[in-house]
């Protein structure tokens, strides 16, 4: 009874997906505001982020701090490519692959920490990987001013309407591949590790195979979310790109939204998304009252907005009215 | 002999730079020691008292300026009569009201609520104060002593006193008084300590309300070493994750060589590698301590 959607007949089901995308994709052509597609566009790729988040945390029991790693590292492979002429259609897969082989690089450190070690570990990373960018200059085209950014080369032939594409695709394929990885043998082990992975373990589940596999998941999707992201920035520069804001988008969105279920980071993206923009003109303002709702959310209601609706009457017999057709 | 002497001024400087970051790391290891709880925020409360004792020097509150404070000009140092008792009263408050009640509730739960407070902290910070990058900077925080042909800032000798004093104040403490040992009895088993009529929600808010107290100290002697802005508080933190890392967890000895560990890393990165290198040199070291020795290079 936790979901709506498997409720329904397959075919119901896929033909209500299929209209959704087509929707959704048909936008920017019927003639949305630049301004919508703007605010879509980064609500699909902080949606694939907290989803990758969700997955690691909610399901996996992976506390990760290093999101902003992944995201940066695809970031920079991409605008670092772009520099010496390759594509940015090829950046942005060079830029997963590289995020996914760092991935399993600092899997050998970080695995073998536990649960909140496992948190102060990957806090390290991302900060880690600020410095090596802030030193490391390999290809020229340094950004005004001798900062220590680059502009992304080519930014200016992709339109509104491509980057708003390119990031539904990975809104989308993130909720896809949670749908899927869920119903797996992978997800079933998942499960199975956060119930009690010592039981997990002695039935013949790999639990560092299963959650090394999940974290470099993640590594990829965030990483092409990040470089989607830097594609409409049009220029990429250290301190944000291994920023700590990204690890608050990811725990923000996720634990408001509900932690371990599958339409929460839906519903905490939209929320983080909406006061980015509706409290834009007061900068400050809108972090201070996402902090607090953070707080309280995690006070009042530990498992989100969707946790507690999940468990209203009203929820409940709506699923049941929608089962029947 | 000149390249030896060139040694030893990172070689003095590390060392004293040390004690700046045990200061700075007592409070998260205590924090963590009592409640196992990771206070993320810590770098950020750190943060947070440097500007206390900003505001008290110089009397900047939202684009204004306070004159009847500015004219006043309390001493960093000074000020600490005033901030001490103020971070002691916000750390018993957090726990008191969020973090006891998180404790209860999952083992992210107060892993997250300190993301919040810290996300809160920053962006109050950055309202109150702007984000530009200050100093606390009376007389001396820019004398030098010389020892030899060494010159030495004042204030990384100041730096080194001060931990040394709160490291066996906070020892003293937690062994002598009847508070000492009811914050050690709940740290070490929340029930037998219950039983033995202790009231650990009250105990933890005192405990927190310390690291607090020792954040304060640490957070002025940061302001006199440092620049720093509101968003300073991340780097702090891992600095003093590192120091705890790098000590193992839960013993003081531990954390004042790992202190000692990461000054000098810093100091040596510095001068072999560059400024920004510095920073670099640090954390790789924690993440090589982590994978090669996770318990710390004294833990057990």
């Amino acid at each position: 009874m936790r979901f709506a959607i498997p409720q329904l007949k397959l075919s119901v089901r896929l033909i209500l997906l299929i209209v959704i995308i087509v929707v959704l994709a048909v936008l920017p052509i019927i003639g949305l505001s630049q301004q919508w597609l703007i605010y879509l566009r980064l609500f699909f790729i902080y949606l694939a982020i907290a989803n990758m988040w969700n997955l690691l945390c909610g399901y996996s029991g992976l506390i990760s701090l290093c999101q902003p790693a992944f995201i940066g590292l695809g970031g920079y492979t991409m605008v670092m490519l772009a520099w010496v002429g390759i594509p940015i259609y090829v950046g942005i897969i060079a830029g997963a692959i590289v995020a996914a082989i760092f991935a399993l690089l600092i899997s050998f450190p970080v695995f073998r920490l536990r649960g909140i070690y496992f948190a102060i570990g990957t806090l390290v990373v991302p900060e880690a990987l600020k410095y090596v960018f802030l030193l490391w200059k390999p290809v020229g085209g340094m950004m005004q001013g001798g900062g220590a950014g680059y502009v992304l080369k080519g930014a200016g032939e992709f339109s509104t309407t491509e980057v708003y594409w390119l990031a539904l695709i990975i809104g989308l394929a993130s909720i896809i591949l949670m749908w899927f990885t869920l119903r797996s043998k992978l997800g079933l082990g998942l499960a199975a590790i956060r119930d009690n992975d010592t039981t997990a373990a002695s039935s013949g589940i790999n639990v560092f195979r299963l959650k090394l596999l999940t974290f470099i998941i993640g590594a990829i999707v965030t990483g092409i979310a990040g470089s989607i992201f830097y594609i409409s920035q049009a220029a990429i520069e250290p301190t944000s790109a291994f920023g700590i804001r990204w690890t608050m988008v990811c725990i923000l969105a996720a634990v408001i939204g509900g932690l371990r279920t599958q339409t929460g980071p839906i519903i905490g993206t939209i929320i983080v998304v909406f006061l980015h923009y509706a409290l834009a003109r007061y900068a400050g303002y809108s972090l201070i009252i996402q902090g607090v709702i953070l707080v309280g959310v995690m006070l009042a209601a530990p498992s989100g907005i969707m946790g507690v609706i999940n468990k209203t009457r009203a929820y409940r017999s709506l699923v049941q009215l929608a089962s029947r057709y | 002999m000149t390249e030896l002497l060139d040694l030893t001024a990172p070689l003095l400087r590390g060392i004293l730079l040390g004690g700046l970051y045990v200061l700075i790391a007592l409070g998260l290891s205590l924090v963590f020691g009592v409640m196992k709880l990771i206070n993320v925020a810590h770098g950020d409360l750190v943060i947070l008292g440097t500007y206390f004792a900003f505001f008290l020097m110089s009397g900047e509150l939202l684009g204004h300026k306070y004159s009847v404070i500015a004219n006043l000009g309390i001493d960093p140092i000074l000020s600490l009569v005033i901030v001490i008792p103020l971070m002691f009263a916000i750390g018993y408050v957090i726990q008191k009201f969020l973090m006891n009640r998180a404790l209860g509730i999952s083992m992210e739960a107060p892993l997250l609520i300190a993301f919040g407070i810290s996300l809160i902290i920053q962006n109050t910070a950055q309202r109150f104060w702007t984000p530009l990058s200050r100093g606390l900077t009376p007389g001396y925080a820019l004398e030098c002593f010389t020892v030899g042909v060494l010159r030495i800032p004042l204030i990384y000798l100041l730096d080194f006193i001060a931990a040394l004093v709160v490291m066996l104040a906070l020892r003293e403490f937690l062994k002598r008084t009847y508070l000492g040992k009811a914050i050690n009895a709940a740290s070490q088993d929340k029930r037998a300590a219950s039983l033995m009529g202790i009231n650990n929600n009250r105990v933890y808010a005192i405990a927190f309300g310390i690291a607090m107290a020792t954040a304060a100290i640490a957070g002025v002697f940061l302001g006199l070493t440092f620049p720093f802005n509101p968003t300073s508080g991340v780097s702090f933190l891992i600095i003093a994750f590192g120091v705890i890392i790098v000590g193992g967890l839960g013993s003081m000895l531990g954390t004042f060589i790992g202190g000692m560990i990461l000054g000098l890393a810093q100091t040596f990165g510095g001068y072999f590698l560059g400024a920004t290198a510095q920073m670099l040199v640090l954390y790789v070291i924690v993440l090589v301590v982590l994978a090669v020795r996770p318990q710390g290079l004294f833990g057990r």
